[in-house]
C-alpha cells in the first residue's frame, strides 16, 4: 500500500510568517496608522506559536492515532485527487467553524482557545499566539466524521495547515476592507477584528476560518461597524506576559472553580462545560448576560449589529 | 522543513522581531495621564462597578479606584495597555519603592506600585479599611 503524505505547510510558512510580521511593523511605522506593536506582547505571542508548534510535536500523535484507527474502520476511501482535496478543505472549514465555536461557548475549550484572544493588541503576532493545550479538549472528535466519510488523515492534517496559513494574514489593522465579493464569501481582516473584540457588541461571533458563509447561514454574523472601534482583548485582561500562565491560567481556573466546597456535583460540572463566565452564584457574567447588561443601559442599540435577537 | 532548520529560524526570528521592537522604542512603559484615564481604564474592564475616584501613583503607572459602592479597585499599565482587577483577595507587601499588591489570580498574578513615603500609608489605609 502507497503511503500518502503531503508537506509540512505550516513550517513551510514560519520564514514567511516572520518577513510578513516585518513588514507590517515597517508599514506602521512608516504610516502612522494600520496597527501597534509593543515588544513583551509580541514576544509572548511568538512564544506561544512555537510553542504550539512543540506541542502538536510532543502531542500529535495522539489525534493522529485515533484518526488512522478511524482509517482502518471506514470502508470509505474518496483517493487523492485534486476536487477531493478541495471538498476536504471546504468541509474541514466547516469543521472548524464549530470546534471555534465550541471554543468560544463551552469553557473546556475555552480553556485552550482564550490564549489567542489574551492579547489587547491586533497585529500579525496576534496570529500566532496559539494554544499549547488543543489535545486535551478532544476536539479532534469533530474531525472524526471527514475521516469516516474517506478523507484521508493526511489530507485532513493538509488542508487544517492551509486553513490555519490562511487565517495569518486577517490579523491585522493594516487592511481595512477587501473587494465587496471578498468580503461576501472569505473571512477577511475586517470580520476577524470583530471576532477579536471585546466589546459587548462584538463577543461571540464571526467564527469563520477560511468561509464567512458559515456565520451567515449559521447566524453569528457581525459586520465592523464604523461607529464602533474594536477594542481587543478578553473580557477582563490579563495581568502577565508569561507564556506559561497565558497557555495554563484557565485551565487552573476551571481547576480551583470546580474544587470550590459546598458546590453540589452539577455545578461542578457546569464550571467545566458552560460558556465561560458562567459561575454558580451569579457573581460573573456570560457574554449573553454582558450583552443584557449593555442593552439595559443602551436599549437604542437593540435589534442592532451584535445585539439582534438570535 | 527539517527541525535542524526550522528551530533557527524560529529562535533567530524570535530574537529578531525583539530587539528590532525595543530598538525602536516599542517597550516604552505607559503612563496613566490622570485621573480621568484611570477611571476610564477601571470603566472599560468593570462598567457594572462604577468609580467615584481614583488616585495615581508616583510613577503614574497604576491608580487606586474607589468604587461607588465601597469597594476598591486597581488599574495598572501592562505593556502599552491597562489592566484592571478589584481588590478582593490578595496579600500587600512592602517594598523599598512602594507597595506589592500579590492578586491571587493565575492571570494577574503581581503588581508592584511605586508610591512616594506620603502617599504609600494613604494606599494602605484604602486597600486595608
Amino acid at each position: 500500500m502507497t503511503e500518502i503524505t503531503y508537506p509540512d505547510v505550516i513550517s513551510y510558512a514560519v520564514p514567511i510568517f516572520i518577513a510578513a510580521i516585518l513588514i507590517e511593523l515597517l508599514w506602521i511605522n512608516i504610516k502612522g496608522r494600520g496597527g501597534r506593536y509593543e515588544t513583551r506582547d509580541a514576544v509572548t505571542s511568538l512564544i506561544m506559536g512555537a510553542g504550539n508548534v512543540a506541542s502538536g510535536v510532543a502531542l500529535g500523535f495522539i489525534a493522529w492515532g485515533f484518526f488512522m484507527m478511524l482509517w482502518e474502520v471506514t470502508p470509505l476511501d474518496l483517493g487523492t485527487s485534486w476536487w477531493v482535496v478541495a471538498l476536504c478543505f471546504v468541509l474541514d472549514d466547516l469543521r472548524y467553524y464549530w470546534v471555534h465555536r465550541f471554543g468560544h461557548r463551552v469553557r473546556w475549550v475555552w480553556a485552550s482557545h482564550v490564549n489567542h484572544h489574551s492579547s489587547q493588541h491586533y497585529n500579525l503576532t496576534t496570529a500566532l499566539r496559539q494554544t499549547w493545550t488543543y489535545t486535551f479538549t478532544f476536539m479532534m472528535v469533530v474531525r472524526a466524521p471527514l475521516v469516516l466519510l474517506g478523507f484521508h488523515p493526511a489530507m485532513i492534517f493538509f488542508v487544517g495547515g492551509l486553513n490555519l496559513i490562511y487565517q495569518f494574514w486577517i490579523h491585522t489593522e493594516a487592511i481595512g476592507k477587501m473587494p465587496r465579493w471578498f468580503e461576501a464569501i472569505l473571512n477577511t481582516p475586517s470580520h476577524h477584528r470583530v471576532h477579536h473584540g471585546r466589546n459587548a457588541r462584538y463577543l461571540d461571533c464571526n467564527y469563520a476560518g477560511v468561509f464567512i458563509i458559515w456565520d451567515k447561514m449559521f447566524g453569528t454574523f457581525v459586520p465592523e461597524q464604523t461607529e464602533e472601534k474594536v477594542d481587543y482583548g478578553l473580557v477582563h485582561n490579563l495581568g502577565t506576559f508569561n507564556p506559561l500562565r497565558v497557555a495554563f491560567h484557565e485551565w487552573i481556573g476551571i481547576f480551583r472553580d470546580m474544587t470550590q466546597r459546598g458546590l453540589t456535583w452539577r455545578e461542578r460540572l457546569m464550571y467545566a462545560i458552560a460558556p465561560p463566565g458562567w459561575s454558580h452564584d451569579g457573581s460573573r457574567q456570560t457574554s449573553d448576560q454582558i450583552k443584557a447588561h449593555h442593552l439595559a443601559n443602551r436599549p437604542q442599540d437593540r435589534e442592532t449589529p451584535g445585539f439582534e435577537s438570535r | 522543513m527539517p527541525l535542524n532548520v526550522l528551530l533557527p529560524v524560529v529562535v533567530i526570528g524570535i530574537i529578531g522581531i525583539a530587539v528590532i521592537l525595543h530598538m525602536i522604542g516599542l517597550t516604552a512603559p505607559r503612563r496613566l495621564a490622570d485621573k480621568a484615564e484611570a477611571l476610564a481604564a477601571w470603566a472599560r474592564e468593570f462598567p457594572e462597578s462604577p468609580a467615584i475616584d481614583a488616585r495615581l501613583s508616583a510613577d503614574q503607572r497604576a491608580a487606586l479606584i474607589e468604587c461607588a459602592d465601597g469597594d476598591a479597585g486597581l488599574v495598572w499599565c501592562f505593556g502599552a495597555d491597562t489592566v484592571a482587577r478589584p481588590l478582593v483577595d490578595f496579600d500587600l507587601l512592602d517594598t523599598e519603592t512602594g507597595l506589592d499588591i500579590r492578586l491571587h489570580d493565575v492571570a494577574a498574578p503581581r503588581v508592584s506600585v511605586a508610591l512616594t513615603p506620603e502617599e504609600r500609608p494613604r494606599w494602605k489605609g484604602f486597600i486595608l479599611a
